[in-house]
């Protein structure tokens, strides 16, 4: 296994060059430069002016050199500084990881808690109309986009019932954990409604595929109660593509939910990210993916190790 | 006695209650399309004056009918030299929020910042006539221009002036990014600032030796929404007490707790035609274009009454002559002029626009379903604006839907229509180059005379009216909603928000 993670390790360094190249590359194409989305349309700057600004934002150098520039000091730690306010790109990333991990990170236990809960309910009481609404509710909950389950909660909790506040990270000038909470628990409880719904169906068909089995059989014939059979016999192996899921979403944790976030004014890095390609600022743009990719690529290494954990039949060649 | 004590006990707890409730007001400033989130420096900001004139101070200011200039941190002015010398007599007494004395060199500093091309300022462009700028005392300051400039006053509106004291250390090219912005900046204006949260709001607090007279609120939040949906539900439930509203958004107000304000917006939307474009090259087809469509129409129907059809450029009533075409609807001789100039009815043309509100998308798919009825086909591009921009910069498209921030003084138009400032100079991105149009805006900016400016400025109406270098549609409302719960609250539409007397200091919280 140690082989196997130090190949995957070496693997992922020309997997991050060929992406941070493919999106820069991209990013070429894309009509409109730094200077462009800085100027409003109606705003007037000199040609000497422009000059002063290309030069100083270092869009005056070819494309290969901007490139190898950028990558030179990446690798070196330096992820270079924000267009838009001259900020360095880490510290913005940095400053929007806490509000991003609280609110990814209570939606998404939240979504996974209680989907897999619910999954196991329904495989269980499966056919009945526990499980046909459950399965309903997983449909509408996936089908829903997220940007209208979010507006619509927010006029109905907020608004109509005003059991929460409109959005926002803290009230200006109080900032504390209560206050902080009290923001959070829409847009997370919102956020979860995917996760529930997701995980739910997978749990659902995983755990009904496991409990026909054969050992599963045994186990109740041998008179181990009910719940102890779903506990520790059905559920060990019918996690094993639940994880396989999680895994694919934890990016998720530090990348954000564009939408939710613009919804609620929740300063995450998904709208952080969705600013920065607004106003094409390459190097947010770029530190950003980066960071992004190397998350993505360390978590489906820790899913597949985690997967030869759980199940011994997996051997790493 | 036991009593008496714990009477006064009793007191002295509520007072102590009430005395640290202090008066908050919580607006989006920055909503819509005159804010600049996130954006704090004021020499390069073409936007979110609104906000930055709450702790920053201008030489002069317009009243909210924007009809009259009168003097903020000036006292009086006088115009002398054929129009090419102003000296300026600025108020006793003023303090920045740090404590030093407001004096001329600010003004001096603030004025050779704005002309130092390391400062990127959008300014450059107005004050590039300064030749010299004197200090005679503490208290004057005398301009010296090389032409007469009839607008500097004006542009003088949205000028705030900068502490030399504080940053006369910094280098101007670092001061375009710079921290100091957003971490300490000093002003002069009714508040202070206190603090910002990146990407969330910022806070002012009152500044007590404001030279008006100390503000009725303690403090001024403005919160960011990126979604202006977000904005109109804090509005409702009464996070918020004011915020920029779509005219969609106030048709969902109802009751009394937050107030409709309606104003003009200044801003003249039109068709913009690449001048140089040989496919929309006879006056002929423009002229077609705007007689196919059903202007009153669809300032009834989509604009619910609340825009005004108009001609030409100027949205100022005082620079629009009587007489001029008014290019009725009328479709048959629409598809006579376009028979006559030979239009190719097979050809569709692209219209690009930067606006992605609901409301232009109706408008734009009407003007579709309305030029396609005399045989024009357009199809509406919606981008954003750095694609806007960049390919307006060149010469790879035919029409725009934009619109055009005026202003009182229709000075403000001539980087979009003088030749001297299509792109990369400027900002004339549908390179117009009428020789005459030129002539009609150097004499309005050069001419003293109020008179002889009318004149000009109507002429200027006349003629593109006439050569339809745009074809002008309408201008319409803005819209704002604040809360019953404030008084004294003045705002009012304007292009980039600002530059007219919103009296902050007398904002209250009932």
């Amino acid at each position: 296994m140690g082989l196997y993670t130090l190949r995957r390790l070496l693997v992922s360094i020309p997997l991050l060059l060929v992406i941070s190249a493919v999106v820069f590359t991209l990013l070429q194409f894309t009509p409109g430069d730094p200077l462009d989305a800085y100027i409003p349309p109606d705003q007037v700057l000199s040609a000497q002016q422009r000059e002063i600004l290309k030069i100083d934002l270092g869009l005056d150098q070819s494309k290969p050199v901007q490139y190898f520039k950028w990558l030179g000091r990446a690798v070196q730690g330096d992820l270079g500084y924000r267009i838009k306010n001259g900020q360095p790109v880490l510290a913005e990333l940095g400053r929007r990881l806490p509000p991003t991990l609280l609110l990814m990170g209570l939606g998404m236990t939240v979504g996974v808690v209680l989907g897999i809960f619910f999954g196991i309910i329904a495989a269980v009481k499966r056919y009945t109309l526990l499980d046909n609404t459950l399965t309903f509710l997983a449909f509408l909950g996936i089908s829903t986009p997220a940007f209208l389950a979010g507006l619509l909660g927010m006029y109905v909790f907020a608004l109509k019932l005003g059991w929460f506040p409109a959005g926002g990270y803290q009230t200006p000038g109080q900032g504390g954990v209560l206050d902080i909470l009290r923001h959070l628990i829409l847009p997370a409880i919102i956020l979860s409604v995917t996760y529930i719904a997701i995980l739910m169906r997978y749990t659902r068909s995983s755990v009904l595929e496991v409990l026909f089995q054969d050992y599963v059989r045994t186990a109740s014939a041998k008179g181990v109660r009910s719940y102890r059979v779903i506990a520790k016999h059905v559920l060990r192996n019918a996690l094993i593509p639940v994880v396989t899921v999680i895994g694919a979403n934890i990016a998720n944790l530090i990348g954000g939910a564009v939408f939710l976030e613009s919804i609620f004014s929740w300063p995450g890095t998904g709208q952080l990210y969705l600013d920065a390609i607004d106003s094409r600022d390459y190097p947010m743009i770029m530190g950003t993916t980066l960071i992004l990719a190397i998350i993505i690529l360390l978590a489906n290494l820790i899913t597949d190790l985690l997967y030869g954990l759980i199940d011994p039949r997996i051997r790493f060649s | 006695m036991l009593k008496r004590s714990l009477l006064a006990l009793t007191f002295a707890l509520c007072t102590l209650g009430s005395a640290s409730a202090d008066k908050v007001i919580t607006g989006a400033f920055d909503q819509g399309p005159g804010g600049a989130p996130g954006q704090f420096n004021p020499l390069t900001n073409t936007a979110g004056f609104t906000w930055l004139n709450k702790y920053y101070s201008t030489l002069v200011l317009y009243d909210p009918a924007f009809k009259k200039i009168s003097g903020d941190l000036t006292s009086s002015w006088t115009v002398a030299d054929g129009g090419k010398k102003y000296t300026f007599v600025l108020r006793n007494g003023v303090k920045w929020h740090d404590g030093e004395a407001f004096t001329s060199a600010d003004v001096k500093f603030s004025l050779d910042l704005a002309n130092n091309p390391d400062s990127g300022s959008a300014f450059a462009s107005k004050f590039g006539n300064i030749t010299k700028i004197q200090t005679p005392s503490a208290r004057t300051v005398v301009i010296t221009l090389s032409k007469p400039n009839a607008a500097l006053l004006d542009a003088l509106t949205n000028f705030m002036i900068l502490p030399q004291h504080a940053l006369s250390k910094i280098a101007p090219k670092d001061l375009r990014n710079g921290a100091w912005w957003r971490t300490n900046p000093i002003g002069t204006g009714p508040f202070k600032w206190n603090k910002l949260v990146p990407d969330q709001y910022v806070e002012l607090v009152a500044n007590p030796d404001y030279f008006r007279g100390k503000p009725k609120i303690d403090r001024l939040v403005n919160r960011y929404f990126k979604e202006q949906a977000a904005a109109v539900v804090a509005l409702k439930s009464g996070d918020l007490d004011f915020s920029y509203l779509s005219l969609d958004d106030t048709k969902t107000f109802s009751g009394n707790a937050v107030k409709i304000i309606s104003g003009p917006s200044q801003v003249a939307n039109y068709l913009g035609f690449n001048n140089t474009s040989p496919l929309l090259k006879d006056v002929r087809v423009r002229q077609a274009i705007l007689q196919a469509i059903d202007r009153d129409t669809i300032v009834k129907q989509l604009y619910g009454g609340g825009a005004e059809v108009a001609n030409c450029p100027v949205t100022n009533s005082k620079y629009v002559p009587k007489g001029i075409n008014a290019y009725a609807y009328n479709q048959e001789q629409a598809r006579q002029l376009l028979k006559a100039a030979g239009w190719d009815n097979s050809r569709t043309v692209e219209v690009l626009t930067y606006y992605s509100d609901q409301l232009s998308k109706d408008v734009l798919v009407t003007i579709q379903q309305m030029l396609g009825q005399v045989g024009i086909k357009i199809a509406p591009r919606f981008v954003d604006v750095p694609t806007y921009n960049q390919t307006t910069g060149g010469n790879d498209f035919t029409m725009v839907y934009a619109g055009i921030g005026n202003g009182p003084d229709p000075d403000t138009l001539y980087p979009s229509l003088h030749s001297d400032f299509i792109p990369p100079n400027g900002t004339n991105r549908m390179k117009v180059n009428i020789s005459a149009l030129n002539k009609l805006f150097e004499q309005g900016q050069e001419t003293t005379s109020t008179s002889a400016r009318t004149k000009a400025y109507q002429e200027m109406c006349s003629l593109t009216n006439k050569q339809l270098p745009w074809d002008v549609l309408w201008s319409a409302k803005r819209f704002g909603g604040v809360s019953n719960k404030l008084s004294n609250f003045i705002w009012t539409p304007a292009p980039a928000g600002g530059r007219y007397d919103d009296k902050a200091y007398l904002w209250d919280t009932k």
